[in-house]
């Protein structure tokens, strides 16, 4: 009986982790569209979180990587799923209120990574699962997305730099269109996958699974609708920054910096690497940004990005493992995820009527 | 490090990204010069290079098409 109310909670948990995850990435998929003017917000953000939903059905390879590759899920139990996803939800919404495009996905892993060592030492994590799958896409689709996206523009604005603006600009709003709509149906094949696979991770650990199961088709279903709905509700502070903060963007490298972004989400998912869309997506703003001119990079705000991504892991797997350890204080029972939801919820609470009242940094059309 | 890493997929991850983001930009951007070209030479009353920048513009519009299609497809044969 007990175990059944935390593998509730645990779900309950990781659908709300999902819908923050589409609330935090909004800005991904969206703020380039936005910023040089291809689409209008609300119908961006609309056909964002349609595409989202479709994308998550049409992979599990991501979500397989997270249930089975990172963790040993022998030793995970539903309380240290929950702490994990406790950590990962805490520095999703200290990295939102600070406006910073920081990653969901290796909050999401670093706080299962930080919770799982607390509960059951190192020995819990796959080395080679959590460098070859995870660390090293990590470091590496950014930088492709920059290449991409650099080397893009450069032969953009060889191709048609002698035409006159007007027509290439609508040209390349039009197909903003289309690459932001690829962009978002990547987002939520990679990430609504992660939110699957550490629900299938606790089914798996609650013993309701076999081990190396697949996800449930209801697994499926509440993690597409969770970061839909989420990309719905998204957050305008990080729409903000990576719009029109990293680089004044026009339409021509709005499309290469989303071509390239879903260009490399896409493959990665082909091959089951649960990367960053986040570190993707600004990985290709500011290649083409580069790529017309280095200087046109804001490259301060740039280090900001950066110094938070390298943060993301520990940070969310310190929160994760202190959450754990909270967690324990009250027993192996329901009694300890039970009272973490209640103050999670109440600093959630806080937090956004704090934030109400200071109103919303950008307007909403 | 070489057993940790799966380098083999993760090097097809990268040749595929460069492959699809640098190409598809590419063609997409030969469709907009077909288009704007095909009106610039349309209005400077020379119809035979109109329409040759219109019939280049138009098949690198279904060039992109077409590849944002296989690459969904391919995506979803996984």
């Amino acid at each position: 009986m007990s175990s059944d109310v935390i593998l509730v909670i645990v779900v309950g948990t990781a659908l709300a982790f999902d819908f923050t995850n589409g609330f935090h990435d909004t800005a991904n998929v969206v703020a380039t569209s936005i910023s040089t003017g291809a689409a209008r917000p609300q119908v961006a953000i609309g056909i964002a979180s349609l595409l989202n939903f479709v994308g998550a059905f049409i992979s599990i390879s991501v979500a397989a990587t997270v249930a089975n590759d990172v963790v040993d899920a022998a030793v995970i139990t539903p309380t240290i799923v929950f702490a994990g996803l406790i950590g990962a939800i805490a520095w999703n919404l200290v990295t939102w209120w600070f406006g910073l495009p920081s990653s969901s996905s290796h909050a999401l892993i670093g706080g299962v990574v930080g919770s799982a060592v607390a509960a059951a030492g190192l020995d819990a994590v796959f080395a080679e699962g959590l460098v070859g799958k995870v660390l090293v896409p990590a470091v590496v689709a950014p930088l492709v997305a920059f290449i991409v996206a650099g080397v893009s523009i450069g032969i953009v604005y060889r191709v048609v730099g002698r035409q006159r603006p007007g027509p290439v600009t609508r040209g390349f709003r039009y197909g903003q269109v289309v690459s932001g709509g690829l962009l978002a149906l990547a987002h939520g094949t990679n990430d609504a996958q992660k939110t699957m696979g550490v629900i299938t991770l606790a089914l798996i650990a609650n013993g309701t699974l076999s081990a190396n199961a697949d996800p449930p088709l209801w697994v499926i279903v509440s993690a597409a609708t969770a970061i839909a709905l989420g990309t719905y509700f998204g957050g305008w502070r990080i729409i903000r920054t990576t719009g029109s903060r990293i680089i004044k963007m026009d339409a021509a490298q709005g499309f290469s910096a989303q071509g390239a972004g879903a260009a490399v989400i896409l493959a990665s998912t082909h091959f089951g690497f649960p990367l960053s869309t986040t570190h993707v997506i600004n990985g290709g703003v500011m290649g083409a940004g580069a790529g017309k001119r280095v200087s046109a990079v804001r490259w301060g705000v740039a280090g900001n990005i950066i110094f938070a991504w390298l943060l993301t892991l520990p940070a969310a797997a310190a929160i994760g493992g202190a959450v754990y350890g909270l967690t324990r204080i009250f027993g192996t029972g329901a009694l300890g995820p039970v009272l973490v939801t209640l103050m999670a919820l109440a600093l959630i609470a806080a937090a956004f009527a704090k934030r109400s009242q200071q109103g919303s940094p950008v307007p909403a059309s | 490090m070489a057993t940790l890493v799966e380098t083999k997929e993760l090097a097809e991850t990268v040749i595929a990204s460069v492959i699809a983001g640098v190409g598809i930009t590419t063609v997409f951007s030969i469709a907009i010069w077909g288009g704007a070209r095909f009106a610039d030479l349309n209005r400077g009353g020379r119809p035979l290079a109109a329409g040759a920048a219109a019939v280049l513009g138009g098949l690198a519009l279904l060039a992109t098409l077409a590849a944002v299609v296989v690459g969904i497809l391919v995506m979803t044969s996984k």
